[in-house]
């Protein structure tokens, strides 16, 4: 009993020495920045965080980047953000979980000097930068490339992300408005995917047996899976509208042969590494940025000759089916494609 | 009172027996469970201010205002647990309170926010009896009913909001966001240990608190001693609905919106909180202290990670070590403690 308790004891000792032991010392000339994250085992937001990395380690003067991540909500990443503020960042860079629960402490930040950037989604607060994609153009372009694409009539699906998302509001309200010039487009079903694979490749299979005529499908991005759907249901490829994901490209590019028509519309994860070089250069008083800064999504479509040459140059059959091909936001980032992929920061 | 338990004799007997170590042990066996919460969340918080010593008044206010929604859903998940039951709808619940506060308190002025939070705690308790009363009467396992329910709950909270918004009135917020006495002491750690006295001190002291715990260690046993145990079972439900509402008009304090994805991840971060509190998952042994403090020490977790700079996905590897030792040290514990 007693070998046992002292055991305990010197384990515990150990994990809490090896925990210190893992702290080190900051440059004192360079800037740390802090990274806040909610949502976890995601591609696309591994992706944008190592496109924060890459461009710290591009920049030349980051010293440190933290990154505080998990899968939460916005009361744990008002108190992820309170502690990066405590650990003495230069600059947040956050994918913000709300629009608005997040203001208080983003106000106390700059009221400390800390350049503070939402990427991806928007926050209310006007201390902050905001760059991100503009998503209502993200969902309006797709849906009028697909409606266009149907000669105006038809039935079609609209698969969304997650219900109560400002991203997936912003796209169905560009789906919405969109859909708003083509009566004679009906929508069947209105699946909320999660932006979850597996979950949608099931919602896809489900819908294509249910005998519904359907002649087009737009998705927030889970594409590969339904287009996968579609094949194995035997039933002959319907217009897919997809993201600028590899797998995706790959479809389009490989499939065009057999009557596949579609467009991924981009969605980059390297918002991240954008809104990273903004806060750089607002902390380094290099050049005004407006505090809003929107990305317009661009549509590359196999149909068009310029579409796909773009779909071809973008594709690298190396990489994950899901990883975003559209790595870099022009003029801001300023890492190599390797140096994302390294997923190093300084 | 374990002493006189004539069931636990026999297991004990082959226990060396004798000696003032054993009766050392028993003394650790006896007050550990006690002792061990705060004693743990002291070295919790030695550990953080010793890797960043200016560890000061606005983090005292951040970890408290973290773990406060957190230490409401550890004591609904208390109060069912020691019933003997389990409750899959808490983070479901606080998203349905937390989005009602938010939604009509926003054009509210302070008196009138009050009013409405008092009526969202009665409608949580309602919540709570009516998951009661249907894994009473319906005899199907609560897992199944509570997993349900939370999932209604879970609709719910979207159709009443689709997204996050709506707002409270800032003297509201302050009763959980502000530090009135000193600004080392947030309003967030009073709100909560009075919230928490304010229920469990009466249950604990009155009769129907010895009927949870009796229904929680032996159902059967309770049954036959005369104890109403579906009543008892229906009223452990109520007060987890009770400070599921109460979990909910915290999440709106600190985070001053209404969020209806908000509360859902609190249904497994306050059973964690539980086992951690060292509340027994069989029902019939634990207290309220135990959890809530727990929820300081997880709430920690993150920010210790984020201090050291160690990958935050290490975070849930800790957080399930954690929960491991603790439980290993609670079944040490209970060896002890039926030590003759």
């Amino acid at each position: 009993m007693r070998t046992s308790s002292k055991l305990l004891y010197a384990s515990l000792f150990t994990i809490l020495l090896s925990v210190a032991g893992a702290y080190s010392a900051r440059a004192a000339d360079k800037y740390v920045v802090g990274v806040s994250n909610t949502l976890i085992g995601n591609g696309w937001r591994e992706e944008m965080i190592c496109s924060i990395k890459a461009q710290a380690l591009a920049s030349g003067v980051v010293s440190k980047v933290i990154v505080a991540n998990r899968n939460a909500g916005p009361a744990e990443q008002i108190s992820d953000l309170r502690n990066l503020i405590s650990a003495g960042v230069n600059v947040i860079v956050l994918n913000p979980s709300d629009r608005e629960a997040l203001n208080p402490v983003i106000k106390q930040a700059a009221a400390r000097g800390i350049v503070v950037v939402a990427v991806d989604q928007a926050v209310s607060a006007p201390e902050a930068y905001v760059l991100s994609n503009d998503q209502v153009d993200y969902g309006k372009a797709g849906a009028e490339w697909l409606f266009k694409h149907l000669n105006g009539k038809g039935n079609v699906v609209e698969m969304r992300g997650i219900d109560g998302v400002p991203a997936d509001a912003d796209r169905h309200k560009g789906f919405t408005e969109a859909l708003a010039n083509y009566p004679n487009i009906k929508v069947v079903a209105m699946p909320f995917t999660g932006w979850a694979l597996n979950k949608s490749a099931q919602q896809a299979k489900d819908l294509l047996a249910s005998g519904k005529q359907i002649d087009g499908i737009w998705t927030s991005g889970l594409d590969a899976v339904v287009v996968d759907a579609i094949q194995t249901s035997g039933k002959p490829l319907m217009p897919v509208i997809g993201a600028d994901n590899n797998g995706f490209v790959g479809q389009l590019i490989t499939l065009k042969d057999k009557g596949f028509a579609g467009a991924a519309v981009t969605n980059p994860p390297s918002v991240g590494g954008a809104g990273l070089a903004v806060a750089l250069d607002v902390l380094q008083k290099k050049g005004d940025h407006p505090k809003v800064i929107k990305i317009t999504p661009e549509v590359w479509d196999n149909t068009s000759d310029v579409g796909l040459a773009t779909l071809k140059r973008n594709y690298d059959p190396k990489l994950d089916p899901y990883y975003s091909m559209d790595y870099t936001v022009a003029p801001y980032t300023t890492y190599t494609k390797d140096q994302l992929l390294a997923c190093k920061g300084p | 009172m374990v002493r006189n338990d004539p069931s636990e004799k026999g297991a004990t007997g082959f226990l060396p027996s004798g000696g003032a170590r054993v009766a050392s042990m028993r003394w650790a066996g006896r007050y550990l469970p006690v002792i061990g919460m705060p004693l743990l969340l002291a070295v919790a918080l030695l550990f953080t201010t010793w890797i960043h010593p200016s560890f000061g008044a606005f983090d005292i206010q951040s970890l408290a205002l973290g773990a406060l929604p957190l230490a409401f859903a550890a004591a609904a998940q208390t109060c069912v647990v020691i019933s003997g039951g389990i409750d899959l709808s808490v983070g479901s619940l606080i998203a349905v309170a937390n989005v009602l506060a938010a939604s009509t308190m926003q054009h509210a002025d302070f008196r009138q926010a009050l009013l409405l939070a008092a009526g969202i705690l009665i409608a949580g308790a309602i919540s709570g009896a009516i998951n009661g009363a249907i894994v009473v009467l319906s005899r199907i396992p609560d897992v199944v009913v509570t997993l349900t329910t939370g999932f209604i709950w879970g609709g719910v909270a979207l159709l009443i909001m689709e997204k996050p918004g709506g707002g409270a009135p800032q003297q509201f917020l302050d009763l959980a966001a502000g530090t009135t006495l000193a600004p080392w002491l947030p309003n967030a750690v009073i709100l909560l240990i009075a919230a928490v006295a304010v229920v469990w001190i009466p249950l604990k002291l009155g009769r129907a608190g010895l009927l949870v715990y009796a229904v929680g260690s032996d159902r059967v046993a309770a049954f036959r001693s005369g104890v109403g145990v579906e009543t008892t079972r229906i009223l452990a439900y109520t007060l987890s609905g009770l400070f599921s509402a109460m979990g909910g008009l915290a999440l709106t304090m600190t985070t001053a919106i209404g969020a209806p994805l908000a509360g859902v991840y609190y249904t497994l971060s306050g059973l964690a909180a539980l086992v951690i509190g060292g509340v027994s998952l069989t029902g019939g042994r634990g207290g309220i202290s135990g959890p809530v403090l727990a929820a300081f020490v997880l709430t920690l977790i993150p920010t210790d990670l984020i201090f050291l700079n160690i990958d935050p996905n290490y975070g849930q590897v800790i957080q399930g070590t954690l929960i491991v030792l603790v439980v290993m040290l609670g079944g040490f514990v209970t060896v002890l403690r039926n030590r003759k």
